[in-house]
């Protein structure tokens, strides 16, 4: 195309008038064309759903440390993008003043709990598993037998004053450390809340 | 862009309330206090703070109950009340088919709240805006889906283009036709043509929605009769004190040195044209 001098002046002037009196640009749609998505920027973790046993998958929207925003993994194949209202409302679980985010203790016969360090919370837990099964533990158990009545001594090693509860919220991984551990322990009573 | 619709397919539905999480968690709009009202139901209205909730109502029918479950938010009408009643322009209506409250420009007047027919805007009294559903606008723009539609586990929600969708909505109809004879869609035509579109599975009455939705009289009679003649009837006014004045500047009427103006001819146009503003 050829532009002379004062064509391209001509030109530059009108659009410049144009673009002053917005002629040609819909407000309606330079305004719908204004809206930020509040997760802009945020990084995308994949992570699961702890509240029931289905494992649904979700996609945590982070921000400098802080979780703007969660909702189903659409790849995830148990729930292909969706929440049931429990797993979609987390994120205030996350941030409720109420959550205990440290380990507290209360004392015998105490109103009010303390907090404590997590050293000195395991070191207490430790030590009252190790007082309680060694207090309970049973190595042999006389069994009769049910024709002729006479005992006979079996070895059963068992401690048999201490006992796990599972819930729902416990997954996979942690359901099979749990029961290793009371494999380790000789606590034969694990229970589940699914099976009460 | 073309229309967009969000099917609601109220048979699907489990009434498991998501979409009203996920519509808070998006919206970072606070939990609140409920209470059980009817059935499962736990919200009687909605509320600055709930853009969306779940009615449950049960229905016997030989000793056996129907569960009637609906999610209720702003229906996005295509000729909404609201916008027509809004006095601050606040209310704008996307290409998508979303209607949209902008906080900036609402003043909190609740003439919206008074003329939507189905009662969806709520004053917030204390920050004095307006608040409702925004059709998650803000997603919808940046090519996602509603909070409420992403969440939907039962798939009771779907989002998509007007025509492919309310073609599929029809299908349905068909489908559960078989076992509600009284399934009907609402929305296809109601106000417009709204964004929501629901197959319910019994009459709208049964749902407590109105039958004929519709902008009220007294608004159309405001916005489309009064307010149009009484701008004409004031730019009369207006003209009628212009041509007065000119016709006495013409006439020499404000000319010092020509002696005392005429009082009589000076004023009666100006007289006249205050009564014609009044009016």
């Amino acid at each position: 195309m050829d532009v002379t001098r004062r064509g391209f002046l001509k030109l530059t002037g009108l659009s410049v008038v144009a673009l002053a009196t917005g002629v040609g640009i819909d407000p309606a749609a330079a305004q719908a064309q204004g809206y930020a998505l509040k997760i802009e920027g945020c990084q995308k973790i994949p992570s699961i759903c702890h509240f029931c046993s289905g494992g649904c998958g979700m996609l945590l929207y982070v921000k400098e440390g802080k979780l703007i925003y969660l909702e189903g993994d659409p790849d995830h194949p148990t729930n292909e993008g969706t929440l049931c209202p429990k797993g979609a409302s987390l994120r205030a679980v996350a941030y409720s003043p109420q959550r205990v985010v440290r380990p507290r203790r209360r004392a015998p016969g105490a109103k009010d709990w303390e907090d404590i360090t997590w050293e000195d919370a395991l070191n207490r837990v430790a030590r009252k598993v190790k007082e309680v099964r060694d207090a309970t533990w049973l190595a042999n158990e006389e069994i009769p037998a049910a024709k002729t009545g006479r005992s006979t001594s079996y070895a059963v090693n068992r401690a048999e004053g201490i006992a796990f509860l599972g819930s729902a919220e416990v997954d996979n991984e942690e359901s099979y450390l749990i029961s290793k551990f009371c494999r380790v322990l000789g606590v034969p009573y694990n229970e589940h809340q699914a099976r009460i | 862009m073309a229309r967009k619709m969000i099917f609601v397919d109220t048979s699907k539905c489990t009434g498991c309330k998501a979409c009203t999480v996920a519509c808070k968690e998006w919206n970072d709009l606070p939990a609140e206090k409920t209470h059980l009202i009817e059935s499962y139901q736990t919200m009687r209205d909605f509320t600055p703070k709930t853009w969306t909730y779940v009615t449950f109502i049960e229905q016997y029918h030989n000793k056996t109950m129907d569960f009637f479950m609906r999610k209720a938010q702003c229906f996005h009408c295509g000729d909404p009340a609201c916008l027509k009643a809004c006095t601050s322009n606040a209310i704008s209506k996307s290409a998508d088919g979303l209607v949209v409250i902008n906080p900036d420009k609402c003043i909190g007047c609740g003439y919206c709240a008074e003329n939507c027919p189905f009662g969806v805007p709520k004053v917030d009294v204390v920050r004095k805006k307006a608040y409702k559903c925004t059709g998650c606008v803000d997603r919808v723009e940046n090519g996602l889906t509603p909070a409420c539609v992403q969440t939907c586990q039962p798939g009771a929600l779907q989002y998509g283009e007007r025509e492919t969708l309310m073609a599929k909505a029809k299908e349905r109809l068909n489908e559960v036709r078989k076992r509600y004879p009284g399934a009907q869609l609402y929305g296809e035509h109601e106000m417009g043509g709204t964004t929501y579109v629901y197959l319910l599975l019994d009459a709208p009455e049964v749902y407590h929605l109105p039958q004929h939705p519709s902008v009220p009289v007294s608004l159309t009679l405001w916005k489309d009769v009064i307010r149009p003649v009484g701008s004409v009837a004031v730019g009369g006014a207006a003209a009628a004190v212009v041509v007065g004045v000119l016709g006495n500047w013409f006439r020499g009427g404000y000319r010092r040195e020509g002696g005392p103006p005429d009082g009589g001819e000076h004023h009666s146009p100006a007289g006249k044209a205050g009564k014609g503003g009044k009016e």
